[in-house]
């Protein structure tokens, strides 16, 4: 008892010090990171922990593979008791953990979810050795395998532990309450060999999990101790806000300001807590656009590479080093990997601070963009249009332009660069006003006063041109005492309401369907049943997922026509391939909204509904390059031309 | 090496241009500003000589106390420091704009080895202030230059003609002025705008005198402004393309 | 009298410029220079003439070389010089229209100072024969600041940023092979050849010939798009064109609001007329 005693302690002393090493390593980098202030939101972050930690609802996304896991998972929390109680089976095989070892139901438990492990690991197996589906493309195969095996391990050596104390009538609990064990009891015989084998069992069992603990922190497997807390530390707003960084702290000297991630160092805490977390399992990889049409970028190895370069602890540069260029410039930040992720990985915000530092400090991205940051920094729109010409599209709608000094009225039509100057994107705006003008929404535009709201620079990389926008659209909002907000381009939107906050600007910002719906709701716009329409609605990125916002453009479908659905919609939509600054970027290989517009055109529609300018622009491209017999017309439009006096005036012809 | 490069803060037109009431300027109320694609690429220059060469740069500006902006986005992508000859915003005539040039160069304390201009500015198109600044200081000069290499004290130049590329040698000091094209100017770093901040502008506020060619008003060209002028339908229009096409001196 | 400096005798602008110098209504006397391009030395010949026959006013075309030489002359004689005129009014001060922003933009000036040095803008007048006999000047140049050397272009052709024209197809050429038309357009009149992001994405152009934001901006002289619908993208390349003419099917397509000319018609049928008949005009 007492050698049996010491080797146990012999063994624990060696696997949690193994343990203890690495994780001193992994807290020390956690602890040198630039931190995060993820402080807020505590009860969002305790419903996180109860939903994606122990209700795995991010897993159960998809049921076969999310229950494997839940299983496994839901073993392991059930099952943790028993490790104690193995131990003390080993010092002293008459003795158990006071009370619990002897409860029937826990007993129950610890079969049932043995073999639901068990289950649980032959899923698992399965899938990744029959089913092989490409997400698991680039992950390591083989530590996943290894990991497996442990487990299966552990589960079996359990059962046959139980089995062996049974048929040995060591069994404290009643053996009727464990089925599996008891009817695995009869294989054993009361004798020596059994007794021996009861000793192999839980020695076999004690062990595996010792060499799991020291192996854990070594592995993918870290994610069970590390996805809690990245769970917890998790964005907790809507998922287009990015992390803003600070120029003017007066407590950093400038030569300290972080422009971004450059090398290992300036990765923060939670992206240094993400890379603990990744466990490779490529559903990320499996929801990319970008990935989808043949690009280089994998969120899941751009994860990966971080955390390869991060524990090597090389100091050279990250790009290329531990990510790609090329996969830094795929990104068309849709967060289709974000919200794929079990264990709250956000792979926008770290692609983003890749690309900060190659923009700000080392002024290096496609060169093709250069003209967009230019333009949006000196005309203060992506296009270099000037700034007096903004209003031009609302010539002839009686639309009243907000001068200086004069308080905003109910609402500021925030109409976006696209819609103001871009003409296929303008008609939206175009509808819009008419049909706020027909409900007798009290509503004024900025005109010249309006600017880009700095998105696509901030998308790119220049955090530094953004900040300079938002500190001046904010202060011209604020002057005009702007209090509720609508637009009609879903990443003024995500700007407006989510970013803009950061900098001292607080609206209400509702999208251009949503305001519109209403006023149907509330029978202001009376839709006269139109046209024989059959009509897919797109969701945007940047409303759908993003923002949350996909029920209202589709009332308006439903107002005008005949909706029909694409299999990716909502939350699940497919980006058009415009969101990042791609609008202004060259896509290479096969090209995003191409695969969307065939998508559309397999549904039957006739039209293409969209509620974003750049949706507009990339899905009439995408139309126009596979010969879809499909119209692209934004959902705005499609209400007015069912409202007898609100169908849109042709587009004013004005000198570009 | 001591390279001065000179600049002129001008409005951002993208479209139709909009004058002023008076008709003497463009209005700018909801204008950003530049400076001409030559002059950047002149500014990229210095920045490339002093990188190989060693020495120092400078960004020169005549102009309204906000062409500090100008300044400053020039010092982002590594010049050196600036000079400011602050005027109250008026049209100066290219004599008067050389004149002030001319003298803010003399009282340099330590002389300059180059000095770069744009080929003519972006509104006025004067393509003269260089070369009065080069006479005035008893300096060669060569303009419309797009290619630049320095060594023994003497500066290599290249301008395009037609057919190929004209060489001239001037011995330093010297005035040349840059074509776009010379070379793809770099876009500025956020360490280079924070740098840029901190660096030393030296201003001075030349008398302006009464100019010699004195603007009395602008005004849009006839044509602009007009619709579309639609020469026909299908081949049939080819005969009007070929008369415009003889008009505008392209063929 | 008013003295013309020929920059190239027989060339178009120098004619120009003769014309351009009758609108004083004196006697029009025409030098040219005979020695390697210096243009100091040249100017120091011109001043030298200036100063013997007493011209009202000097005259150069609005050229690279007449500009930086009526540059020189304005600068060592210490008078104004106004550059690229399109008219002028003789008078004292004499009264000019300049073009300025490149042509966007016209300046009505004085200029206070005899003689009156102006350059003449391309094409602000039409040539035609001037009956003037050219005096041809051979300053010595000796230990004059020149050309020293002529690098003949190795590259054939004419790149997309610097062409003063560019003929442009977009997805209305419909195929690679498509573009043959506008490839020998562009080939008669010298121009370079660009295309829309559209041709780009479909890969029936290399992205080097595409024109637009994402592209090569282009300034040309006058910018011809065939087939090409002028999206914002594309029209932020090109917004440095002074003149632009579009060809295309659809009287509605947008880019028929940022052009000046334009011809409604398949580019297919278009522009090998438009062909053919430069080479008629040609052979005239």
């Amino acid at each position: 008892m007492l050698a049996a005693g010491l080797v146990l302690a012999a063994a624990v002393a060696l696997s949690v010090s193994a343990f203890v090493v690495r994780a001193r390593f992994l807290v020390a980098l956690l602890r040198a990171a630039p931190a995060v202030d993820r402080s807020n939101h505590v009860p969002v972050r305790v419903r996180n922990e109860a939903t994606i930690v122990l209700g795995q609802r991010k897993l159960l996304q998809r049921l076969g593979p999310g229950l494997a896991h839940a299983f496994i998972f839901w073993g392991f929390v059930v099952l943790l008791p028993t490790i104690l109680i193995a131990m003390i089976g080993i010092v002293d095989k008459r003795s158990t953990l006071p009370w619990l070892g002897h409860q029937g139901w826990y007993a129950l438990l610890d079969d049932v979810f043995a073999v639901l492990v068990l289950c649980g690991v032959l899923a698992a197996l399965w899938i990744r050795k029959v089913q092989r589906p490409p997400r698991f493309e680039g992950s390591h195969l083989g530590e996943a395998d290894l990991i497996l095996a442990l487990i299966a391990t552990i589960a079996t050596t359990l059962l046959l532990w139980h089995a062996t104390r049974i048929a040995l009538g060591l069994n404290e609990w009643p053996r009727q309450w464990s089925p599996v064990s008891n009817a695995l009891s009869h294989l054993f015989a009361r004798d020596s060999a059994t007794r021996v084998l009861e000793r192999a069992f839980v020695w076999t069992h004690v062990l595996t999990i010792l060499a799991f603990l020291a192996y854990l922190p070594r592995s993918k497997h870290l994610h069970i101790l590390t996805a809690v807390a990245n769970v917890w530390f998790g964005a907790t707003g809507p998922g287009g806000r990015l992390e803003p960084l600070r120029f003017d702290d007066p407590d950093v000297p400038e030569d300290q300001l972080r422009f971004g991630s450059g090398t290992i160092a300036d990765l923060n805490f939670k992206e240094v807590l993400d890379t603990y977390s990744c466990t490779e399992c490529g559903r990320c990889q499996d929801a990319c656009p970008a990935f989808a049409t043949g690009k280089l970028l994998s969120p899941k190895l751009v994860i990966m590479g971080l955390r390869d370069q991060l524990l090597a602890q090389d100091s050279a540069p990250l790009v290329p080093g531990a990510v790609p260029e090329d996969s830094v410039w795929d990104c068309v930040t849709c967060g289709a990997c974000v919200q794929a992720c079990p264990v709250s990985i956000e792979h926008v915000d770290q692609i983003i601070d890749l690309r900060r530092h190659l923009v700000m400090v080392d002024a290096s991205f496609p060169a093709e963009a250069e003209p967009m940051l230019r333009d949006v920094e000196r005309a203060s729109n992506p296009w270099g249009k000037p700034q007096s010409e903004r209003a031009d599209w609302a010539a002839g709608l009686g639309v009243d332009v907000l001068e200086p000094g004069v308080p905003a009225p109910e609402y500021l039509y925030w109409v976006g660069c696209a819609p103001s100057f871009d003409e296929r994107a303008r008609t939206a705006a175009v509808s819009t006003a008419k049909l706020l003008k027909a409900a007798g929404v009290d509503f004024a535009i900025l005109g010249p006063r309006e600017s880009c709201t700095g998105d696509p620079a901030r998308r790119i990389g220049n955090e530094y041109v953004f900040q300079a926008f938002a500190e001046q659209n904010v202060a011209t909002l604020n002057a005009a005492g702007a209090t509720k907000i609508v637009t009609g381009c879903p990443h003024c939107f995500n700007t407006l309401a989510n970013e803009y906050p950061d900098f001292g600007g607080a609206y209400e910002v509702i999208h251009h369907s949503e305001l519109l719906a209403e006023l149907v709701r509330d029978g202001r716009l009376e839709p006269t049943s139109a046209g024989g329409r059959t009509i897919t609605y797109h969701d945007s990125c940047y409303l759908a997922r993003h923002n949350d916002v996909s029920a209202s453009p589709r009332e308006l479908v439903s107002a005008v026509g005949r909706p029909v659905e694409m299999a990716r919609s909502g939350k699940s939509t497919f980006c058009c391939g415009a969101g990042g600054a791609h609008m202004w970027m060259e896509e290479r290989g096969k090209p995003i909204n191409a695969e969307r517009v065939r998508e559309a055109a397999a549904t039957g529609a006739d039209t293409l509904a969209v509620a974003c300018p750049f949706c507009t622009v990339m899905l009439d491209d995408g139309v126009q390059t596979t010969g879809a017999e499909l119209e692209v017309v934004d959902v705005a439009t499609l209400l007015a031309e069912a409202i007898p006096d609100g169908s849109p005036p042709p587009v004013s012809e004005s000198r570009g | 090496m001591k390279i001065l490069v000179a600049v002129k803060r001008v409005p951002l037109t993208g479209g139709k241009i909009v004058l002023t009431e008076d008709e003497r300027a463009i209005s700018t109320r909801h204008l950003g500003f530049t400076i001409s694609p030559h002059e950047e690429c002149a500014a990229e220059e210095a920045v490339r000589l002093v990188e190989q060469h060693g020495g120092s740069s400078t960004v020169l500006t005549l102009g309204p106390p906000e062409a500090a902006e100008q300044l400053r986005d020039m010092m982002a992508i590594g010049i050196d420091g600036g000079s400011h000859l602050v005027t109250s915003g008026e049209e100066w005539d290219p004599q008067a704009t050389a004149a002030a040039i001319a003298e803010a160069v003399r009282s340099e304390p330590e002389p300059y080895d180059l000095l770069l201009f744009g080929n003519e500015s972006a509104d006025a198109a004067n393509y003269q202030v260089a070369i009065r600044v080069a006479y005035a200081l008893g300096l060669p000069s060569v303009t419309g230059v797009k290619g630049v290499a320095v060594a023994d004290g003497r500066v290599r130049c290249e301008q395009e003609v037609a057919g190929g590329r004209d060489v001239y040698e001037l011995p330093l000091p010297a005035v040349v002025t840059v074509k776009e094209g010379l070379n793809l100017p770099r876009y500025p770093s956020v360490p280079g705008r924070l740098r840029a901040k901190r660096k030393p502008i030296e201003t001075r506020t030349p008398a302006r005198p009464e100019p010699r060619l004195e603007m009395v008003r602008l005004k849009l060209p006839p044509s602009s402004g007009n619709r579309v002028e639609v020469l026909g339908h299908g081949p049939e229009a080819a005969p009007a393309v070929v008369d415009v096409l003889q008009g505008l001196g392209v063929i | 009298m008013v003295l013309v400096f020929i920059e190239n005798p027989g060339d178009e602008l120098s004619q120009q410029a003769l014309v351009f110098a009758r609108a004083l209504g004196e006697e029009v006397q025409a030098v040219s220079i005979d020695a390697g391009y210096a243009p100091a030395a040249w100017a120091s010949s011109i001043a030298e003439v200036i100063s013997r026959r007493g011209p009202s006013a000097v005259i150069a075309p609005g050229t690279d070389r007449g500009n930086e030489l009526l540059a020189h002359v304005a600068a060592r004689l210490d008078l104004p010089m106004a550059a690229n005129c399109t008219s002028v009014t003789p008078g004292d001060p004499a009264t000019v229209t300049r073009v300025r922003w490149g042509g966007s933009l016209l300046e009505e000036a004085l200029v206070h100072g005899s003689p009156l040095l102006l350059t003449a803008a391309p094409h602000a007048v039409a040539a035609e024969p001037v009956g003037v006999e050219i005096s041809t000047l051979t300053p010595s140049l000796d230990g004059a600041l020149g050309v020293i050397e002529h690098q003949r272009a190795t590259v054939a052709g004419v790149s997309l940023a610097d062409a003063s024209v560019v003929v442009s197809g977009g997805r209305g050429v419909g195929s690679a092979e498509g573009f043959a038309p506008i490839e020998e357009l562009a080939a008669l009149l010298g121009a370079a050849v660009g295309c829309s992001r559209a041709v780009t994405s479909a890969g029936w152009r290399p992205h080097a010939d595409q024109v637009g934001q994402t592209g090569t901006k282009i300034s040309p002289e006058i910018y011809i798009a065939c087939g090409i619908s002028g999206a914002t993208q594309h029209m932020a390349g090109a917004k440095g064109a002074k003149k632009i003419l579009a060809i295309n099917p659809d009287a509605e397509a947008s880019i028929f609001a940022s052009a000046d000319y334009a011809v409604i018609g398949d580019l297919h049928q278009v522009v090998p007329a438009i062909s053919e008949e430069i080479r008629k005009a040609r052979a005239r």
